[in-house]
């Protein structure tokens, strides 16, 4: 028989042991190809929403104030040289009448010159034909926005805009849901003067532009810089907006990534032990291969083609583990992302990187045993089978090594771009994570020894009986006290985490939001609306405070801003400052020509109270502005928070046409009457109405959708270590079948024997829980300060670390229950033969 | 002297494969309290077999045991678990000690595993006893490994005999040592039997060992050939043993 083959009839002798490594081996390479394909899917459907957004555009001109681009900006572009095609696009966000007047009845409306637009922008039409002219009343419209309405060709839509509603009469139904990702698919395009005469806009939202061939990108948009002087502008390439979207979902990336490095980190550990185990046992038949005329080449090979065949058919098992999980994931990002480009399935390409990656950590840890399995003398076979012999014991030093090549081979294996991203953060976790691993058997002694006084007391012998056999392989005791620490520590940091995420998201909006309740409209309400007005007029409403949400630009930097009435979050008791009176600060707010910035800004531009910054308008002159506060947290606004200003300026000098929020407080005991009324006086408005629990709620859940997946992960690290666990305590049994033999044969009981396997899984559990903890708050702290969120504010995550001593002790009982079975089975007789 | 322990035609089948082994084919015997008694025999006659069977470590496929006038071969598991916990004690090979436990805790290991404090009391007190019993005095807290393999082995008579069992049954002591440690297990052991009236079972294929008994059954191929009765003797001497096995050629 072949060497190959001796290696399989050894995996195969020990069933259970080989199950156990490959499950272990299929989770680490399952989770690591639903990460890697997760990134190549996300690229991919980056690039197909980048190319449905801007289409053949080389360069995206937009606004960002209310008004839009004026017409002198858009003629300048169009005199850039190398600007061939230049599409002047308006979007505005408004309702069809006969369709019900809520946020799920409004449409995107486009008004586009149809002849630069077709040429930027491709569509597919299933019915119909393209806009002709620019002044037409005519629309094409969504395949989707059609079959829910039941428009067809020849339908006629009224838009409801600022003025009279203006009907349009559709001539095109374009595929699916069309060009737009964001607008839901309900997109109806009309040409350019139908849409300015229904929204009576300044000017145009955004305008695409085509290059001459050999004109770069870079060049244009120098040039672009030159002529655009008096109206402040985002000027964006494909790549850029790709990048914006990439950025959305790093951080989901990133942290799965690195749950897929520790995941495979921990399954490394499992595949040493197991080899390292394998090798101990056999060192007898080691021993007889040498003495037979094996070179230590050959038992080398023989060694690592066990590990070898274990991780091929882990691997393999684990593409299926992969796929199923990649479902999970595109879930959640889509979730987080908000883009709903599907994302689930495996690539080709991080199938083969996956493979490999498994493949090459397996035999990677099976080198160090092999090692050991080369280097076992002839003489072993002559001795008696259970003696153990330093031969037979892994080092912790070569378990250093082993562990530090995983991690480089894991470096080098992930994608660069998450590799740059969240480097630092990584290594540290590692550190953190590989320092508990190695540490884990020396502080194992000490800490069982006092988790085992309160134990001793229930089951003395089976406690000392259990301490004792940790001594005896502590590499193996690393490597499964250390898969266990790492789990743990996993559930309790990202807990940590997700708590904090949760705490700071819920926090935020009760600090800054004066109101129970936020009034939302798709549209700015011009002051004279009177829309203020009628929402104060329900019954039980205390006060109604507008606020308008939009971009400025400082320094050449897009930024959030809002113009809030500092009157009223004054009375409400709003804001926490952390620089300037708020009295002051909030009166200077409503005066006008103030500002009061967030800490995050603050910090990030360098403001203090009393610094001016100098806002670029469309008038050319810009608006200079006094700090008069630092508030720790202000309104979310975009995607981050805003720098708050007064009315006065928002409507004068800024040009903000009216509020899209109205934040309302309802007498005190008076929400349960007053709410119903207001919501319903919001729907005659056309207005959404939202309690701040269900906005917070809405927060939180997402947190919990991405969170959710992170702690299945993590729970998929917890379960590797189980099966390190089961694996381990099995072999200690195996060992010691005839020190249990004897046992059993001077008096011990068959649950006497279990319990001692089982005190073992319990000490394992209760020192791993205490560690666990311990590195999971450590690591729980690092993840935090790097987001900045380490601050006072911060409490520790009680209901993590319950949940984590629970999953620790749980999960190392379960896991020794097989094992102990075994122990109490052992039979005296066959134990007592001697040879 | 009433009959301690009582075999009634016991044999025992081993499973092997599609075929059997005969280890024991009609086995009767009958030891008095307080005797030492050799069973002797080739290797692979069944002597193992049948202490295993006299100690319920195993139940034998026909015939019975009685132990103390109770029949023992169909006990269920926690019977025999407590039989073999208070009433009888056993001396192997090899590998008779807890490698992680010192001396002390060694001969301490049927109080422990009886839930007792071996550190206290009488307790405390018996395991001293057999301590200076097998001269290990100063060992106490040595470990295994750092024990002579006799020194090992007398450790194991001494935890065998620690909670004053009805019968010591030991299976070839002496088998993985020379002459001269040999012959201190065997010393040990014949004090016991000297000193506090302790009923031995010693399985042995060493006429020298067996030299020790009081009475010798010599065991071939699973049946007991012949009884040898020798006496209490002081000085162990083999020649009588081996003359009476040359005479009867074996
Ligand atoms: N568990 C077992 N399975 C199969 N055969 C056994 C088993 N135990 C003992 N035997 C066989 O029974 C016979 C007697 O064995 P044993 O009592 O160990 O002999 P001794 O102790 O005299 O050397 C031998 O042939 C042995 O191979
Ligand atoms: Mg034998």
């Amino acid at each position: 028989m072949g060497l190959t083959r001796l290696s399989a009839r050894i995996v195969a002798a020990r069933p259970l042991r080989s199950f156990l490594t490959i499950i272990g081996v299929a989770l680490g390479v399952g989770v690591l190809s639903a990460s890697l394909s997760l990134g190549a899917r996300l690229d991919e459907a980056i690039s197909r929403t980048v190319r449905d957004l801007v289409g053949n555009a080389d360069l995206r001109v937009s606004s960002f104030l209310e008004r839009g681009l004026s017409d002198a900006t858009v003629d300048e572009i169009r005199t850039v040289d190398g600007v061939t095609v230049v599409a002047a696009t308006v979007e505005r966000r408004t309702f069809l009448a006969g369709v019900p007047g809520t946020t799920a009845g409004a449409v995107t409306v486009l008004g586009v010159d149809p002849t630069a637009y077709l040429e930027l922008h491709p569509v597919v039409l299933v019915a119909g034909a393209p806009l002709a002219r620019i002044d037409e009343p005519s629309a094409m419209i969504t395949e989707r926005l059609a079959a829910s309405a039941g428009y067809v060709v020849g339908s006629e839509l009224t838009i409801q805009g600022a003025g009279a509603p203006v009907p349009v009469r559709v001539v095109g139904i374009i595929e699916g849901g069309g060009p737009e990702a964001g607008a839901s698919g309900r997109t109806v395009i009309v040409p350019l003067d139908v849409a300015r005469a229904v929204f009576a806009p300044n000017g145009v939202t955004r305008v695409d532009i085509g290059l001459a061939p050999g004109v770069t990108v870079a060049t244009a948009a120098s040039m672009l810089a030159e002529r655009i002087t008096t109206e402040p502008y985002v000027l964006a390439s494909p790549a850029d907006i790709a990048a914006g979207l990439r950025a959305s979902t790093a951080d989901v990336r990133t942290t799965i990534g690195w749950l897929a490095a520790i995941i495979l980190f921990v399954g490394a550990f499992l595949i040493i032990n197991t080899v390292s185990m394998t090798v101990g046992e056999r060192a007898r038949e080691v021993g007889l291969l040498r003495a037979a005329g094996a070179t230590r080449g050959q038992i080398f090979g023989f060694v690592l083609v066990g590990a070898g065949l274990i991780g091929l058919i882990g691997s393999a098992l684990g593409l299926a583990v992969g796929f199923g999980l990649s479902v999970l994931v595109a879930g959640s990002v889509r979730a987080l992302s908000g883009f709903a480009a599907p994302v689930e399935g495996l690539d080709v390409a991080s199938l083969v990187i996956a493979l490999i990656v498994g493949l090459v950590v397996t035999v990677a840890a099976a080198f160090e045993p092999a090692i050991r399995a080369s280097r076992i003398a002839p003489v072993e076979a002559m001795r008696a089978p259970l003696d153990v012999s330093a031969v037979r014991r892994g080092r912790l030093i070569w378990l250093t090594a082993v562990l530090a090549f995983v991690v480089i081979i894991a470096l080098i294996a992930w994608p660069p771009t998450e590799v740059s991203s969240g480097a630092g953060g990584a290594l540290a976790v590692y550190v953190v994570l590989l320092v508990a691993t190695l540490t884990s058997p020396f502080i194992l002694g000490p800490l069982a020894r006092i988790i085992g006084i309160p134990l001793s007391y229930l089951v003395r012998l089976e406690e000392r009986l259990a301490r004792g056999s940790f001594a005896r392989d502590r590499s193996r005791t690393a490597l499964t006290l250390g898969a266990l620490v790492i789990g743990l520590a996993m559930v309790v940091a990202l807990g940590w985490t997700a708590q904090a995420a949760r705490q700071r998201a819920t926090e935020w909006l009760a600090d800054v939001v004066p109101g129970d309740e936020v009034v939302t409209s798709i549209r700015p309400i011009p002051a004279d609306e009177r829309v203020r007005e009628a929402l104060a007029g329900v019954a039980g409403v205390r006060s109604v405070s507008p606020i308008a949400t939009f971009d400025l630009a400082l320094k050449g930097v897009r930024i959030d801003a809002a113009a809030v009435v500092g009157a009223d979050f004054l009375e409400d008791g709003r804001l926490t400052f952390t620089e300037g009176d708020r009295a002051t600060a909030l009166a200077a707010l409503d005066a006008g020509g103030s500002a009061i910035v967030p800490a995050s800004a603050a910090d990030r531009l360098g403001l203090r109270v009393g610094d001016h910054i100098s806002l670029a308008l469309g008038t050319g002159t810009p608006l200079d502005l006094r700090i008069a506060g630092v508030v720790e947290r202000s309104i979310p606004s975009g995607g981050g928070e805003a720098i708050l200003v007064g009315w006065p300026d928002a409507l004068g000098p800024i040009g903000v046409t009216g509020a899209n929020v109205f934040a309302v407080r309802f007498e005190p005991g008076a929400a349960g009457t007053a709410r119903p009324a207001l919501e319903s006086t919001a729907r005659t408005l056309a207005l959404e109405a939202n309690p701040l629990e269900r906005i917070q709620g809405a927060v939180t859940e997402a947190l919990g959708r991405v969170f959710g997946l992170f702690d299945a992960l993590a729970l998929i690290a917890l379960l590797v270590a189980a099966l390190g666990i089961v694996n381990t305590l099995g072999m200690g049994v195996l060992e010691r079948v005839r020190e249990i033999g004897l046992l059993r044969a001077i008096g011990m009981s068959r649950s006497q024997a279990s319990r001692m396997v089982v005190t073992e899984g319990l000490i394992l559990g209760l020192v791993g829980t205490v560690l666990g903890v311990a590195v999971g708050l450590m690591v729980g702290a690092v993840l935090l300060s790097m987001s900045g969120a380490f601050d006072g504010s911060v409490t520790l995550p009680w209901s993590s670390i319950a949940a984590a001593a629970g999953l620790g002790l749980a999960s190392s009982v379960v896991a020794s229950y097989y094992p102990s079975l075994v122990a109490s089975r052992v039979s005296i007789v066959r134990a007592l033969k001697f040879n | 002297m009433p009959a301690i322990l009582e075999a009634h035609d016991l044999t025992k089948r081993f499973a092997l494969g599609s075929t059997e082994v005969e280890a024991l084919r009609g086995v009767s015997l009958e030891v008095q309290a307080g005797e030492f008694l050799a069973l002797m025999g080739p290797s692979g006659s069944g002597k193992s077999t049948l202490l295993q069977l006299l100690g319920g470590l195993d139940r034998p496929t026909t015939g019975s045991v009685v132990f103390e006038g109770r029949d023992i071969s169909r006990l269920s598991d926690d019977e025999a678990t407590r039989l073999r916990r208070e009433r009888t004690g056993f001396v192997f090979q090899a590998f008779n000690l807890i490698p992680l436990l010192n001396v002390r805790e060694n001969i301490a290991l049927p109080f422990t595993i009886a839930g007792n404090d071996g550190n206290r009391g009488e307790y405390r007190d018996r395991v001293r006893e057999v301590i200076a019993l097998v001269e290990l005095n100063g060992k106490e807290n040595n470990r295994p490994d750092q024990l002579s393999q006799g020194e090992q082995q007398r450790v194991a008579v001494a935890r065998a005999v620690v909670t004053r069992p009805s019968v010591l049954l030991a299976d070839e002591p002496t088998g993985n040592l020379d002459y001269t440690t040999g012959g201190e297990i065997l010393d040990a052991l014949w004090r016991t039997c000297e000193q506090s009236a302790q009923t031995i079972v010693l399985v042995t294929h060493d006429a020298r060992a067996a030299a020790y008994a009081d009475r010798v059954l010599v065991i071939r191929d699973g049946r007991i050939r012949e009884e040898i009765t020798l006496g209490r003797r002081a000085d162990h001497s083999a020649a009588p043993l081996i003359a009476r096995l040359a005479q009867i050629g074996l």
